[in-house]
């Protein structure tokens, strides 16, 4: 790949002036369809989260009735209130007659979700970087074999992983502890090793094995070399992995059962139907579904802009 | 720059242990200790007992998490008690601190899951021996507990303690009592189908409450509840279902709403229909082994909903399958609809858009009205460390003690009658008349509940069937006819 | 441990830096460091409960008593005989969705990624996108119930404006089941269009000016440079959608069966089979059969998981 400068460039696009012309037009057509495209595409992603908002501002007797307007029917902010806490047992029961509606401590559960899915980020990259390595540029016998049955792992269903390690959590006696929640997801996933080999596989081999000649060994190119050239990619996969895990929804429902060790997902369960046959408190779900994922879009938008920055960085070539 | 990657990450790594470590510092362990107790005597007397602070048991359950943890003298214990119904939650609050105030050595931590998940987690529980001391058992659930041996006989306790059987309304006591006369629970409740209308669709049409409480139906013509149906319901245009001119394709307001789709039993649908045709579901109830879904009466009501369905009279399955009966009706879509008294509370809500109004199911061709009797009661968890306290916990809820204080919350009605009493006189205090739901127990027109082995079987393969039915693609009788084929294999296996 | 190296290779004979180079790469004494925590991870949380899976496939366990005993392939015979159908029914289902699920999410995914890294770099636009995969799954199906509703929702609505009738996407034995790969791409859509986009930062962005300055359109250099230099990212991003849509639970769960209904209908129509595993093992309480269940379900995925990353050649990258 030769570089080029830009007197280069120019001279030598002189004589293709037209032909750039020509693509620039259809270029621009082109992209104003793709632009088109991406605005549906946005109001399609946004539309739904616009409706759980104005759910979550109205109320529910007003929803019931068919209320389909554009913005909330009857506004009210009572139900943000009754998911942080901040409304009391009389109003709660004038507006709602439920006695028990979201009664459950955002806070206390916006702290472990926080805690549960920050380690365990930090663990599973971490050793799922390792292993990725192991298996992208290490050779030794069974590389492959064994690969394939990490991937496997993807293919167990969750049914039969939950029973064997509920009883290793009692066993431990684990339950309702931060322990209890992290354990399972903190060594790895075959889906994180796998994103990782991919990326590490694609990685040019020169710059390694220069180090490797200069003497490095494998743990000091790997932290040293492969890590900083993976950056995108390790970003990614901890935003990912710190997003799955705050959604984790079935585990930490069977081993966290305190109200103390829920996280939001769980205690979002506290709104959707108490009994057979009931709606799910439609208002006080939005509003607790939208608190729940504001601390994700803050944290997204905060590392966001540090995938793009690093985004410069492509490899020597 | 290396060094600070090495650098932050070994920081990294430290924070993650020290808010691990930090975080399960004191609390973690409460659902599991339970600490072993000397077996005083049975009941509850003032044993010089260890006194546990007094649980605020009112208050969040937080409160109650670190005075557990707290308990090393090893002479008090905590039962672990799951319910699902949020409503009731502080009722069980109240009962759960009244009882500790006169068992100082007990404690009752409450857990509440949505209905959703309730089972998944007893089941969890129970496969990997963290289930609870007592649950609140239902009657579609408990036989597969008891097949399986999880939960603990009450007849030897019941006698020792003098506990008396007969105290709640008749029939109440023996659902619990399976084919071996073993005993699994004590009733705590129980609820009753009847009709809830739309008070102002009633109004509009000039039909008062008394007018729905003196209808009749046979599966031929509907009778005059078929009329009532008809007359409620209006097309896009305004015409009523009895005018001439209706369009049955463009249905604005239906008569009859259903509560959802139908399933094996059709406890708030079908149930009280095909029971006034004299119709019973098994042969045998509780613990029967054949099922009777070849019988013609049950085949002609199905196909009465079916039929109407088509017409335009009742509101479509495939609309009240998703989000739920409740929301079309709420919806004013549908006129009127027969639901469980367990609803009541939602009809009467603030969130209910209009006022209801409560009549009792129609009269069948039997010549009578037919609910089914429905009552939840609490279990023992067989392999509770702590068999004693979950027993009197257990007595305890089944008394009038506790199901006064249900009684006058009012959120359900209690099994025992004198409790059952103060419930309906608090709903009578706000105005609102539940007579509907309770003539069936002062008129003996009720029928239990389906007790059998493998219900969720029999849900699998009748449940699929009566969508088929309802959406015409099949007809009931031969349809039915298979379903029964089908379950009574299953029965006899 | 070769941690630091203390032999230089430097003034060393070319064959002997080619042996050094080796045992630095090479055997189970140096990838061992690597590997130790994944194994063990993996090993206690994810392979000891999968074999026990597969021991109880050859049980009767109750799930409830905790007890079950040996009863060979009774499970197996029932599998593909007598019940049969219903698993047939469950696989063909599954399969179903699975194929309108993967093209439309990898067709909107790459779309997506491909304008996230040609049309606009903004991160507004990548947070927005990325929105829908912060909900967790349960969510999304009950919101997606709520505004699909045939009565009270306000897509019915909406196209009712056009004059349309009101579309009952999910109770109709048809609509069911495109509705809910529906709902799964528009949640995935954005997830899957950032890993891609991952991916298509590896690109060198000299090949793209190159193409340029050579006259190509995006449409062509989207095939002959992006596409073929995807390939193990395109290779990951399809194993775990086709994976992650066999194995589909959640929303249909939810979006079935969240209001008191039972789960996977109308009439069967969305009854996925890992739905049936579910109802096998705790509905019904025959844990063995649903093991069996599962173990099929297991050697389906595996076959297609190895066929795929055969025919992408994932192993391999035209890149490095």
């Amino acid at each position: 790949m030769t570089v080029t400068t830009a007197d280069q460039i120019e001279a030598e696009a002189a004589p293709q002036v037209s032909t750039r012309l020509a693509n620039k037009r259809s270029f621009s057509i082109g992209r104003s369809l793709a632009w088109v495209v991406m605005i549906i595409m946005l109001i399609i992603t946004l539309f739904p989260l616009w409706w759980a908002l104005r759910t979550g501002l109205s109320s529910n007797g007003a929803l019931f009735d068919g209320n389909q307007s554009l913005g909330p029917a009857d506004f009210t902010t009572l139900n943000f209130e009754r998911v942080l806490g901040q409304a009391t047992e009389a109003e709660i029961l004038e507006a709602t007659g439920r006695s028990n509606s979201g009664s459950f401590d955002f806070v206390q559960s916006l702290k472990v979700s926080f805690i549960v899915s920050t380690v365990i980020t930090i663990g599973q990259v971490l050793f799922s970087a390792m292993a990725a390595y192991a298996f992208a540029r290490l050779t030794f016998k069974g590389r492959d074999k064994l690969f394939f049955l990490f991937l496997s792992g993807l293919m167990i269903p969750p049914i039969f992983i939950l029973i064997p390690n509920l009883i290793l959590m009692r066993e431990l006696d684990w339950f309702n502890s931060y322990q209890g929640l992290i354990a399972p997801f903190f060594f790895m996933t075959p889906f994180a090793v796998f994103f990782l080999r991919q990326f590490f596989l694609g990685i040019s081999k020169e710059v390694e094995e220069a180090a490797l000649l200069d003497g490095a060994g494998n743990f000091r190119t790997f932290f040293g070399i492969i890590v900083p050239m993976s950056a995108a990619p390790i970003a990614t996969i901890s935003i990912l992995t710190f997003v799955t895990a705050w959604n984790e929804y079935l585990w930490p429902l069977t081993v966290g059962r305190d109200p103390d060790r829920q996280p939001l997902t769980v205690a979002l369960g506290n709104f959707t139907a108490q009994q057979p046959g009931t709606s799910p408190d439609w208002s006080g779900l939005m509003s607790a579904t939208l608190l729940a994922a504001l601390p994700i879009l803050l944290i997204f938008f905060v590392f966001g802009r540090k995938v793009v920055d690093s985004i410069g960085f492509s490899g020597i070539k | 720059m290396k060094q600070t990657i090495m650098k932050a990450l070994a920081l990294v790594f430290a924070l993650a242990l020290f808010a691990v470590a930090c975080g399960s510092d004191s609390d973690g362990d409460a659902v599991d200790s339970a600490v072993d107790t000397s077996t005083d005597a049975g009941d509850g007397n003032e044993d010089a007992m260890d006194d546990d602070d007094a649980m605020d048991e009112g208050a969040m359950d937080e409160d109650a998490m670190d005075d557990e943890g707290a308990m090393a003298d090893g002479e008090a214990v905590t039962i672990e008690y799951w319910l699902w119904d949020g409503n009731q939650q502080p009722v069980y609050e109240q009962c759960a601190a009244n009882f500790t105030a006169e068992n100082p050595n007990i404690n009752v931590n409450i857990t509440q899951f949505g209905w959703g998940d309730y089972w998944d987690g007893v089941t969890a529980g129970f496969a990997s021996g963290s289930g609870p001391d007592v649950f609140t058992d239902h009657l579609a659930r408990y036989p597969e507990f008891v097949s399986s041996g999880v939960l603990t006989p009450l007849n030897d306790l019941i006698e020792r303690d003098g506990v008396d059987t007969t105290q709640y309304f008749p029939g109440l006591a023996e659902l619990w009592v399976d084919g071996e006369g073993n005993r699994y629970g004590l009733p705590k409740d129980f609820d009753t189908i009847a009709l809830v209308a739309n008070a102002d669709l009633l109004s509009d049409a000039g039909v008062s409450v008394d007018d729905l409480s003196d209808l009749d139906w046979n599966p031929d013509d509907g009778g005059s509840f078929g009329a009532m149906v008809q007359q409620l319901t209006i097309d896009a245009n305004g015409v009523r279902g009895n005018e001439d001119g209706f369009d049955s394709e463009n249905v604005a307001v239906h008569g009859l709403g259903l509560e959802g789709a139908f399933g094996a039993f059709g406890q708030t649908t079908f149930s009280s229909l095909a029971a006034s045709t004299g119709f019973q579901m098994l042969d045998v109830n509780p613990f029967g082994d054949s099922a009777n879904y070849d019988d013609p009466n049950l085949a002609a009501t199905i196909q009465w909903y079916a039929d109407w369905i088509d017409a335009g009279y009742i509101v479509a399955i495939e609309d009240v399958e998703s989000l739920g009966g409740t929301t079309v009706f709420q919806n004013g879509s549908a006129a009127m609809m027969m639901d469980g008294s367990w609803k009541i509370g939602t009809y009467i809500g603030p969130e209910n858009p209009f006022p209801v109004e409560f009549a009792p199911v129609p009269v069948g061709p039997s010549g009578q009205r037919a609910s089914m009797f429905n009552g939840l009661a609490d279990s023992i968890n067989a392999a509770s460390e702590n068999q004693e306290e979950a027993w009197q916990w257990v007595k305890y809820l089944g008394s009038p003690a506790c199901q006064d204080v249900m009684g006058e919350a009012a959120v359900v009605f209690p099994a025992i009658p004198s409790a059952a009493e103060t419930a309906i006189a608090t709903r009578a205090d706000a105005g609102v008349d539940v007579s509907a739901f309770t003539t069936h127990v002062d008129d003996g027109t009720t029928f239990l509940f389906a007790i059998t082995d493998s219900a969720s079987q029999i849900e699998a393969i009748a449940g699929p069937a009566m969508q088929e039915i309802l959406r015409g693609q099949a007809t009931a009788a031969e349809r039915l006819a298979q379903v029964d084929q089908e379950v009574d294999a299953l029965l006899g296996r | 441990m070769t941690d630091i190296g203390i032999d230089r290779t430097d003034g060393l004979a070319p064959d002997i830096r080619v042996k050094r180079k080796k045992e630095l790469r090479g055997g189970w004494s140096t990838a061992i460091w690597f590997l130790l925590p994944a194994m063990f991870g993996f090993g206690v949380f994810i392979l000891y409960p999968a074999l026990r899976g597969a021991y109880l496939s050859f049980t009767d366990w109750n799930l409830i008593a905790n007890e079950g005993e040996w009863i060979g392939l009774d499970n197996y015979e029932r599998l593909f005989g007598s019940d049969w159908n219903n698993v047939k029914h469950s696989l063909w289902v599954t399969f179903r969705y699975t194929m309108i699920n993967i093209v439309s999410q990898t067709i909107f995914a790459i779309l997506l990624a491909v304008m996230m890294d040609r049309l606009t770099k903004s991160v507004f636009v990548r947070g927005v996108l990325l929105v829908p995969w912060l909900i967790p799954n349960v969510i999304v199906a009950l919101l997606w119930v709520w505004m699909l509703d045939a009565n009270l929702g306000v897509v019915n609505e909406f196209i009712g404006w056009f004059g349309i009738d009101p579309v009952r996407f999910f109770t109709d034995t048809d609509k069911v089941i495109p509705t809910i790969a529906g709902i799964n791409t528009w949640r995935h859509m954005g997830y899957t269009a950032l890993l891609i986009f991952a991916g298509l930062q590896t690109i060198p962005k000299g090949l793209y000016e190159a193409g340029a300055l050579d006259g190509a359109t995006e449409g062509q250099m989207f095939r002959n440079i992006t596409m073929p230099l995807l390939r193990p990212i395109l290779a990951l991003v399809l194993v775990i959608t086709v994976v992650g849509s066999l194995q589909v639970f959640d929303t249909v769960q939810v979006a079935t069966g969240g209001f008191g209904n039972r789960p996977g209908g109308p009439v069967n129509a969305s009854r996925v089979i890992y739905l049936y595993i579910y109802e096998n093992a705790l509905l019904f309480n025959d844990l063995g059969y649903a093991a069996a269940i599962s173990i099929l379900l297991v050697a389906i995925l595996l076959l297609v998981t190895f066929a795929q990353l055969r025919l992408l050649r994932a192993g391999e990258s035209d890149l490095a």
